[in-house]
């Protein structure tokens, strides 16, 4: 069996709500509410849901760029919310983020020589004459040309700023790469360049991918394993084509059956859901899930069920699972 | 004339201070009473332009220029400004993408409803204002009369699509503009709000255009569809033809670039390059610098108009007679 690289055990992150005269705190947004999982190495891990289900606020607390509320995170031996500043800037090198939007994640005013050299400078990996080579060199692994170097962000089209902000990331030989909905603002035909672009370069550097999305079919063709979140909580985890084929959790079954289907000979069998996400700050009591699911039962409005391993290696946080 | 709406020629150009972008070129199609008609194409292709242009709703330094627009007959580029703003809201909707920016955050719900409906239908408030309420109820807004006293921010995004959906339906209009209506919803809102627009579209029989960059959402929700890249049509048949076999290579491009929630492949293919800058498009087609089967004569002449099938129109070289006779 192979070692997990990445282990989260019962991450929690909340926001708090301040109200009142003396902005005190009034309640709390339960963005990311005890969350476990594991990734292996050398594998893409797809986080799934909804938006404001807390899975972008879950990517960037696994890297502390938020302040965790609890829980902990074990990169290999080290458990990255315990270590200090120092060693935390360190192993920063090996923990790398692709965020989103490429319009916004680039600094304008610096080249793309800059924006790539900065990072590996920081980090003392290379200066100079190395430093440029490097640069060059990830920027043609990318599909860039390298003497785009001296070139403004302005000058590249969205698909070619995401180019340079996975360049970025991977300059630094990272071992873990956060990649938060990286195709999500790209036109379809640059999605299947971008994806194919980050599938080629985890086979060439072994990396360990956790895929953020939204687009559940862009999942099913570049994870591994899926997670599905609900309300700050993942509610099902299993191998990917076990999701897909076999969905347990009510949520799941909704979620992946509201997908548009393109062949008009495919009629699926649509669950449509009623009502909308609640809100974060007051969840409902019970299973999160209970006021929109067409399975509820009384228990189900007051008992939390918890993630439990169902079949091998599927796990489901639904109390009705053997009766359905 | 049997056709409801038919647009000829359409050129939509915009003159900037870098040059001129022709985001629309020779747009011409027809739309029958109570059809379901796709536009699909990227972002930039036009699609959005094209349909803004048919209701005249292009600013400065936008330009408009067509052969004709006709509504039932009656040229629209030949209209008063006055007698549009009629048609406008009244024969023809539009439902924009993005609901939280298309409502306006100081006025009520129910308040915007009714300001088309006494406009258009001469309804007094109190009238007006029922019938505001009921137009909340079918679009399936539960509590319909608290709900138009509350103003936008305090409704969901797929709530707020939703009054978009009813102020657009609330004088019946013939035609029905939809510009990417559930882009910006969750993909289970997503499949409420195509429920709910597809029972609708039973009931009052409107026509609908139907824009989208997403060919899931089109082949569920209409019955034939355009293809357009850089401000053309390049593709135009029903919606099965098209999927089940496209014919142009963009088209086909577009479809295998995007995997399907059903489907195991092994490698995704990719469409090569990226779209044009608008300001300097490729001579010829425009789409074959990025085209696999680029021949000479494409980047010296747009392809004419072919057919390939019964009502399956495409332009491109590969299926044109002259086109052979070059090949030969």
């Amino acid at each position: 069996m192979k070692e997990p690289i990445i282990r989260l055990e019962n991450i929690k992150k909340y926001f708090p709500i301040r109200g009142g005269v003396f902005s005190r705190v009034v309640g709390h947004v339960k963005a990311v509410d005890d969350v476990s999982f594991s990734i292996e190495k050398g594998e893409t891990l797809g986080l799934v849901g909804e938006s404001g289900c807390g899975k972008s606020t879950l990517g960037r607390t696994i890297l502390k760029l938020l302040d965790p509320t609890g829980g902990s995170v074990y990169y290999k031996d080290h458990s990255i919310f315990e270590t200090d500043k120092e060693q935390l800037r360190r192993l920063r090198r090996e923990l790398q983020m692709i965020f989103q939007d490429p319009y916004s994640s680039l600094n304008p005013r610096l080249n793309v020589g800059e924006i790539i050299g900065e990072s590996i400078e920081f980090h003392g990996m290379a200066s100079g004459k190395e430093k440029q080579e490097k640069v060059e060199y990830m920027l043609e692994t990318c599909g860039l040309s390298p003497h785009h170097h001296r070139r403004y962000p302005h000058e590249f089209s969205g698909g070619q700023r995401q180019r340079i902000g996975i360049a970025r990331a991977l300059s630094l030989n990272p071992e873990f790469v956060v990649a938060d909905e990286p195709i999500s603002s790209l036109d379809v035909s640059i999605q299947a360049q971008i994806i194919n672009l980050m599938e080629d370069l985890q086979e060439q550097f072994g990396l360990t991918y956790l895929f953020i999305s939204h687009d559940l079919s862009m999942v099913r063709y570049i994870a591994d394993h899926v997670a599905v979140m609900y309300l700050g909580k993942v509610v099902e985890v299993c191998d990917k084509e076990e999701l897909y084929d076999n969905p347990l959790h009510p949520y799941t079954q909704a979620l992946l059956s509201a997908v548009p289907v393109m062949d008009p000979d495919l009629k699926s069998n649509r669950i449509i859901l009623s009502g909308d996400v609640p809100s974060p700050a007051n969840p409902p009591p019970g299973c999160n899930f209970n006021p929109r699911c067409r399975y509820a039962e009384e228990r189900c409005c007051s008992e939390e069920p918890e993630l439990r391993e169902v079949t091998a290696g599927h796990r489901v946080s639904c109390h009705l699972v053997e009766k359905r | 004339m049997s056709e409801l709406l038919q647009v000829k020629n359409l050129n939509t150009s915009f003159h900037t201070e870098d040059g001129v972008v022709r985001a629309v070129n020779d747009v011409s199609f027809a739309l029958k009473h109570g059809e379901a008609l796709g536009i699909v194409g990227e972002s930039g292709c036009g699609k959005s332009v094209a349909c803004l242009s048919i209701m005249r709703l292009i600013a400065q330094p936008g330009k408009i220029e067509a052969d004709g627009i006709w509504l039932e007959g009656n040229d629209l580029l030949k209209l008063s400004e006055k007698k549009m703003r009629n048609i406008r809201g009244n024969e023809m909707a539009f439902i924009f993408q993005e609901p939280m920016t298309s409502l306006n955050p100081v006025y009520t719900i129910g308040f915007q409803l009714q300001e088309a409906i006494r406009l258009h239908q001469g309804l007094n408030k109190r009238e007006s204002w029922k019938k505001s309420v009921e137009m909340l109820k079918v679009v399936g807004i539960p509590h319909p009369e608290k709900i138009a006293e509350e103003y936008p921010h305090s409704l969901s995004g797929g709530m707020k699509q939703r009054a978009m959906i009813a102020m657009a339906l609330s004088c019946e209009p013939k035609v029905l503009f939809a510009d990417e209506p559930t882009t910006a919803l969750d993909v289970t809102i997503q499949a409420q709000i195509l429920e709910l627009m597809l029972d609708l579209k039973e009931r009052i029989n409107t026509a609908i255009i139907f824009i989208s960059h997403d060919l899931g959402v089109i082949s569920e929700m209409t019955d034939r569809v355009i293809v357009m890249y850089c401000g053309r049509i390049i593709e135009e048949s029903a919606t099965r033809n098209i999927i089940k076999d496209p014919k142009h290579p963009y088209t086909i491009g577009l479809i295998k670039s995007k995997p399907q929630i059903h489907e195991k492949i092994d490698k995704l293919v990719p469409i090569s390059g990226s779209v044009p800058n608008p300001l300097q498009m490729p001579s010829g087609c425009p789409y074959h610098p990025r085209c696999e089967h680029a021949m000479e004569i494409c980047a010296e002449e747009m392809p004419e108009k072919t057919e390939a099938g019964s009502g399956h129109h495409v332009k491109c070289w590969l299926y044109s007679r002259k086109g052979d006779q070059v090949r030969q």
